[in-house]
């Protein structure tokens, strides 16, 4: 089957028709992630699919969808038109209709094969025309998803037995051994039947023959055994197999622990010294007063000159107080100054005394008489009572002066201003002008930390994806890789036990085939009586050599079928690792009649893990075999599909391998998002055409169309443009 | 009467403020009017008590030199639940710190930027409360005008003050260094 086209409608980002021509060759189709390459590949997936109706809602174009009226109806289909014995075509396909704004209903199921007879094209069932002209068990070596599900004999114990039951005619021989066996029992039965009847040996054919039933007994419990420990020691191999070759990617898998978790907890230390409450600290930290010291110095300047304000209103008011009070003794003075003598003080003489000149009528001052009436009698009672007047008028004016010596200032807040200005000045004063510093030095701490903080961030971002392409290309679990080094010494006494158990049993068993041997000899060797007897005998040792070629004969055909494979196998290699090393491909038969495919250098040894780009050429060269035998045994071809198989590839190893697979002998579709570059002008992936160009294959383009809105799948299209 | 301070005055009373701030800036950014107890970090807020926005927009207008009147009509202000004597004695609140000192500083600059005549109250003419009555209206309009100037922005942008660092980058604007346009630089006498 050479498949000549490709139709698509409406299937999924498939919008509308949409149509693929392949060649008998190499056809590329090229397309980034989420571009539809594996849409394209799940398209064919469901058309090949046999196993029952598939109408399942979520195959329909998601655009198709919304752009659809309610009651409308339109087809969802995939259709292949191949050469096979002549042109022919299958179709898939459903219809689907609007029943409400978010209901569909699929129906009208039809998957049809068309092929012409004579001058008429007649229909036929698809699943019956698909398998006549690809059988299912061709099928499975068509359609390959990712890198990983290349090795066809992986997770499958069958395969090896399928194809060597397609392709090398063995399943004859499995039905002539089976009767050839069947017949040599019956001629041992009967040739033993007869000796133990033989009256000459019948007592020594009874014994020999208990002895032969015990020792075939004891051989085929042997073998039980021997086959069981055999398929431990191949499971616990290639358990440690897996260890011994992951024991590279299970040590960097624990670097990778060891440094994302180191880096985890740098992270948590610098998110904490990253934290800031730059609101808060507005607060908490006094960071609000950081244009705070221009108003301390309105306040200082503000509060000084009310204070020396209040000091010079005071100072003006005691002076004028004391001015007031030198103004009245001037005035006394002037008094005295009225006057032509010099009067004596007023208190001089005192009371007592001026009392008791008047009484007396004597004036002691000048010793004079002062008769009552007389003026010096009156002089001296004037002056007692200006000496009185003068008492009480000085009493007065001590009163008075007292009430005029109320401070001008009874309040003391401009005090309390300035006891604050002390405060704040000096120690204070500086923290605050500090704060600006304290703000700009946080500011600038938690904003390298910040950075520091995004540059683990990212390290972590590689860490965690050079971690996960590290599983992805290992194609191992974490769990598995947590737990195998424990495993590792288990696995490995456990196989020690079971092939130094397999030694013992193959000794044994050597002996008792020995012994098997000898009875065998014995019996043959006796004469009996009876010539039929002998003829019995004779019949019975052809039929045990018949057997014995038989099953010879199947023995090799499948070790011939091996070697064609391989032989084949490592013609291609070959040709996919031009000028790179790729050693040599075996197909080694395991224990329970599945296959290994292995790589090995040219002096013997085994590459225990090819890199990944070695592994996918070798899985694909052993695609290519299958394919080549089939065309050899079958007179068959059938094309190769595959999604994405070189993702662990480098860039010079792409170049090589499409140039050489540009010229295999084979129909081969490749969906790959290699020869893809990024234009430096728009930042956009487009076609490598440097690459391109030197092959000679058909090139296809697949894409979204643009604009589309990332979070809604019904704007997603795919659109296909043939390059060449 | 004897030892009165004018702080000590100062520190009883409450501030009032326009209700129209209420539901766009003081409960938008504080744990206003819903218990005390409960931390900020639980509702997402960016500060604690109501009184603490208050102190930011005070601060806001005291560095612009811009007050702004409050609303004539008396039913349409509010003040807070505590008065300033308590504010920013934060000791029970987790991951914050007490900030006593605070309450100073914003009495400092009132009186910088209140026109009292001290003299005058020095000299007994006009009373201590008329004076405190002066701080807090001076207190009142810078704090005022600074919830005007949260409300501007907030109408450009409704998530502006959402940025962790939208309000320290408000007062980065303000010049931090000491004018040098005093003319009063001389030393005091010391007598």
């Amino acid at each position: 089957m050479i498949i000549k086209e490709i139709k698509i409608k409406n299937f999924r980002s498939y919008y509308g028709s949409n149509r693929l021509s392949l060649s008998k060759g190499l056809t590329l189709v090229i397309g980034d992630n989420g571009d539809g390459k594996t849409t394209l590949f799940e398209a064919l997936e469901w058309l090949f699919d046999t196993t029952g109706e598939d109408r399942k809602e979520s195959h329909i174009s998601e655009k198709r969808k919304a752009e659809m009226e309610i009651g409308e109806c339109d087809v969802v289909s995939v259709n292949i038109t191949f050469e096979h014995d002549g042109e022919k075509e299958i179709e898939k396909s459903f219809i689907f209709e609007k029943v409400s704004e978010t209901n569909f209903r699929t129906k009208d199921y039809k998957f049809v094969g068309f092929f012409i007879d004579g001058p008429e094209r007649q229909s036929i069932t698809g699943d019956r025309l698909l398998n006549m002209c690809f059988e299912p068990v061709i099928r499975k070596y068509c359609l390959f998803k990712g890198e990983s599900k290349l090795d066809v004999f992986q997770d499958d114990d069958t395969a090896l037995k399928t194809l060597v039951d397609t392709f090398s005619g063995i399943r004859q021989y499995d039905k002539l051994v089976e009767l050839t066996e069947v017949f040599e029992q019956k001629s041992a039965n009967a040739a033993n039947r007869e000796l133990q009847n033989d009256k000459k040996v019948s007592k020594q054919a009874k014994e020999l023959n208990a002895e032969l039933n015990d020792v075939l007994n004891d051989i085929q419990n042997i073998k039980k055994e021997l086959d069981q420990k055999k398929i431990s020691i191949s499971e616990f191999t290639s358990k440690l197999e897996l260890l011994e070759k992951n024991q590279e990617t299970s040590e960097r898998y624990k670097d990778f622990k060891e440094r994302i978790k180191g880096l985890k907890d740098k992270r948590a230390k610098l998110a904490g010294l990253a934290m800031c409450e730059y609101s808060t600290n507005l607060l908490d930290e006094y960071w609000i007063l950081r244009s705070f010291p221009s108003i301390i110095k309105e306040y200082s300047a503000k509060v000084s000159a009310l204070s020396k304000e209040k000091r010079r209103l005071d100072i003006q008011e005691t002076e004028r107080r004391a001015k007031e009070a030198g103004e009245r003794e001037a005035i006394s003075k002037i008094q005295k100054l009225a006057n032509d003598f010099v009067p004596l003080p007023w208190n001089l003489p005192d009371k007592e005394t001026m009392q008791e000149m008047i009484d007396e009528e004597v004036c002691k001052v000048c010793g004079r008489p002062a008769p009552k009436g007389s003026d010096a009698y009156k002089y001296m009672c004037d002056k007692l009572n200006d000496y009185l007047a003068h008492i009480t008028a000085e009493a007065n004016k001590k009163s008075l002066v007292k009430e005029e010596e109320a401070p001008l200032f009874p309040n003391s807040f401009i005090n309390e201003l300035h006891a604050r200005q002390i405060k704040l000045s000096g120690e204070t004063e500086q923290e605050i002008s500090q704060i600006t510093y304290v703000i700009s030095d946080r500011l600038e701490f938690v904003s390298k930390r910040k950075a520091e903080l995004a540059a683990v961030d990212k390290q972590l971002k590689d860490l965690e994806n050079e971690l996960n392409d590290l599983l992805v290309q290992s194609g191992l679990s974490p769990d598995f890789l947590d737990k195998s080094i424990s495993d590792w010494t288990g696995f490995f006494e456990a196989k020690s036990r079971a092939v130094s158990r397999v030694s013992e049993l193959e000794t044994t068993l050597k002996f008792k085939e020995n012994s098997r041997d000898e009875i065998r000899e014995k019996l043959s060797k006796l004469e009996p009586t009876s010539s039929m007897t002998q003829v019995y005998q004779r019949v019975h040792t052809a039929f045990e050599r018949i057997t014995k070629a038989f099953a010879n004969a199947k023995e090799q055909n499948i070790n011939n079928f091996l070697q064609l494979l391989e032989n084949e196998s490592n013609k291609y290699l070959q040709k996919l690792n031009k000028n790179d090393f790729y050693g040599i491909i075996r197909i080694r038969k395991t224990i329970n009649n599945s296959a290994r495919i292995e790589l090995y250098s040219e002096n013997g040894t085994r590459i225990e893990n090819p890199n990944g780009a070695l592994k996918t050429t070798m899985y694909m060269s052993v695609l290519f075999a299958i394919s080549q035998i089939t065309t050899l045994k079958r007179e068959q071809d059938y094309p190769l599909i595959f999604d994405a198989p070189t993702s662990s590839f480098g860039g010079f190893k792409e170049d090589t391998f499409y140039n050489v697979i540009d010229t295999i002998d084979k129909q081969c579709v490749i969906a790959t998002k290699d020869l893809l570059v990024v234009d430096k002008a728009t930042g956009k992936k487009v076609l490598d055409y440097d690459t391109i160009n030197k092959l000679s294959c058909s090139v296809y383009r697949i894409e979204r169309v643009e604009p589309f809105k990332e979070k809604d799948l019904s704007t997603i299209q795919t659109v296909i443009n043939q390059i060449r | 009467m004897a030892a009165e301070k004018l702080y000590d005055l100062w520190a009883t009373r409450n501030p009032q403020w326009e209700k129209r701030y209420e539901d766009s800036i003081v409960k938008n950014f504080c744990d206003y009017g819903r218990g005390a107890t409960s931390m900020r970090e639980d509702r997402g807020k960016v500060f604690g008590g109501g009184y603490e926005i208050f102190i930011v927009a005070f601060f806001i207008g005291l560095y612009f030199k811009q007050k702004r009147p409050l609303i004539d009509d008396t039913q349409k202000r509010k003040t807070f639940g505590q008065p300033i004597q308590y504010w920013g004695n934060l000791d029970s609140v987790k991951g914050r710190k007490a900030y006593p000192k605070l309450r100073e500083y914003i009495f400092t600059a009132l009186i910088a930027r209140t026109d009292i005549d001290f003299i005058a109250l020095e000299k007994g003419e006009i009373t201590a409360r008329k004076a405190v009555d002066m701080l807090m209206q001076t207190m009142e309009e810078y704090a005022n005008w600074g919830f005007h100037f949260m409300e501007d922005k907030l109408t450009d942008d409704p998530n502006y003050f959402y940025r962790e660092t939208a309000f320290l980058e408000v007062f980065l604007t303000f010049d931090a260094s000491v004018s040098d346009d005093s003319d009063d630089d001389e030393p005091e006498p010391l007598d």
